[in-house]
């Protein structure tokens, strides 16, 4: 194992690597380009989101007026009532729920433990979505209809669980209701927690910049929100406030 | 030449590229889909490596950018992109990989514009330029896939040691010694007679 021998094998080598055949690389810049002009990308199974329908829901919470924000602080989560303050059309072009991945990888990318339900009948989420930013990460648990838990007929999707830290520095999440929705506080394993139930509602975060950016763009069930550990979790879809709990003390 | 891989577009490059990360991170699709483009090449050719499949290949580089553009606002300013991306798409490919049944052995492309050298060389010593190629493929297909890997991302990509730690997410520092270990294997693949 001569230094020379090595050189030998190196300029072999090289020469070889010119000669590889690699596959022809395909038209990745269009193919990336589509996949993100397709803003909730996933999120419907299988039956692309009409945009028409997205964009009637912000009008509608548009249309809200100029209300003054009530807000409900609750670690980096922030419920406003009201109109959105700032652009809206950003929303429509967010990253969406991030990338799908699996639930071994998504424990490995964020800075928190994630958790999952273990409620019977439930089993393993359908999807698993990664986003980031936020910082930390955020990761969407999405389940298809399960016993008790019908799916919604817009998107099929029965339940949505979402997890991201809470202490995300200058980003804040806020859920914009419209003033159709009741918000009912609950308790979740000892921790204060909110319902938001009866109304559309978005929720999307402020980047370090002030931009609006879009993390879901769900026009979700009602959903139950508490902060423990330091994170942030969402139960969307479940058909009660009861059944949301169960599904929220069953994380682990 | 570096097969293609972009070694010699490197002139240039960063101001250009600079400003495309700048501009896609504040939401501009088209200064994206220039990063796309300009690393699309290496980008799937690393997952090609990683997963040994072209479908494979390909999913897992558009899953990559996918996965970069929504952690541009993480990236480092004044950070080198293309490692930063090939952590990233070689992370993709690696969550791909069990799902690609085999791995398909690297091959030689049949027709070549030019053999390495100056003076035109005789019809039989690109026959023995040709021989000494295959078995030198051959072997590098006989390795274990982690050696495999190493080798080909160094000398088929040309890789250097901080984006071979991204792509192989590794540290730095052990890069030397995973490519010292896989040439040894090599050289013992190739017997005496390989080198002489």
């Amino acid at each position: 194992m001569t230094d020379e021998r090595q050189l030998r094998l190196e300029e072999r080598l090289l020469d070889l690597g010119t000669a590889i055949a690699f596959p022809a690389t395909p038209p990745l810049s269009a193919l990336v380009a589509d996949r993100l002009r397709q803003p909730p990308r996933r999120l419907w199974f299988g039956r692309p989101v009409g945009r028409a329908l997205l964009l009637a829901l912000v009008a509608t919470v548009l249309l809200v007026g100029l209300a003054a924000a009530v807000g409900i602080a609750l670690g980096g989560l922030r419920v406003v009532f009201g109109p959105a303050p700032s652009p809206l059309p950003s929303m429509v072009a967010g990253p969406g729920l991030g990338e799908p991945t699996t639930l071994a990888e998504a424990r490995d990318s964020v800075t928190f433990s994630l958790r999952v339900p273990r409620l019977p009948g439930l089993g393993d989420p359908d999807l698993v979505y990664l986003a980031e930013p936020p910082a930390g990460g955020a990761v969407t648990l999405l389940y298809r209809e399960r016993d008790g838990f019908p799916a919604d007929p817009a998107t099929n999707v029965g339940l949505i669980v979402t997890q991201f830290r809470a202490d995300i520095g200058p980003e804040v999440f806020e859920k914009l209701v419209n003033s159709g929705v009741r918000v009912t506080p609950a308790r979740v394993g000892g921790e204060d927690a909110w319902w938001i139930a009866g109304g559309e509602h978005f929720f999307f975060y402020r980047d370090a910049r002030g931009n609006v950016v879009d993390t879901t763009l769900r026009f979700a069930g009602d959903t139950l929100i508490w902060e423990e550990g330091g994170v942030t979790h969402r139960v969307e879809g479940a058909p009660s406030l009861a059944a949301a709990i169960r599904v929220a003390e069953s994380l682990e | 030449m570096a097969g293609g891989v972009g070694v010699a577009e490197v002139e240039g490059r960063p101001l250009l590229e600079r400003e495309w990360i700048e501009s896609a991170r504040r939401g501009d699709a088209s200064a994206f889909e220039e990063l796309v483009r300009q690393y699309q090449e290496i980008a799937f050719r690393t997952a090609y490596l990683v997963v040994g499949d072209a479908d494979e290949a390909r999913d897992a580089a558009q899953d990559g950018f996918l996965r970069a553009h929504a952690a541009l606002g993480r990236f480092r300013e004044g950070a080198e992109f293309r490692p930063w991306l090939l952590r990233i798409v070689a992370n993709a490919a690696r969550n791909r990989r069990r799902s690609a049944a085999r791995r398909a052995d690297l091959a030689v492309r049949a027709f070549r514009d030019t053999a390495s050298g100056d003076a035109a060389p005789s019809p039989e010593a690109l026959l023995l330029a040709e021989e000494r190629r295959d078995e030198l493929l051959a072997a590098i297909n006989r390795l274990r896939p982690e050696d495999r890997l190493v080798i080909a991302l160094r000398w088929f990509l040309e890789l250097n040691e901080e984006e071979m730690a991204a792509a192989l997410d590794c540290p730095r520092g052990t890069v030397k010694s995973r490519l010292s270990r896989a040439s040894a294997r090599l050289r013992e693949a190739i017997g005496e007679s390989g080198d002489d």
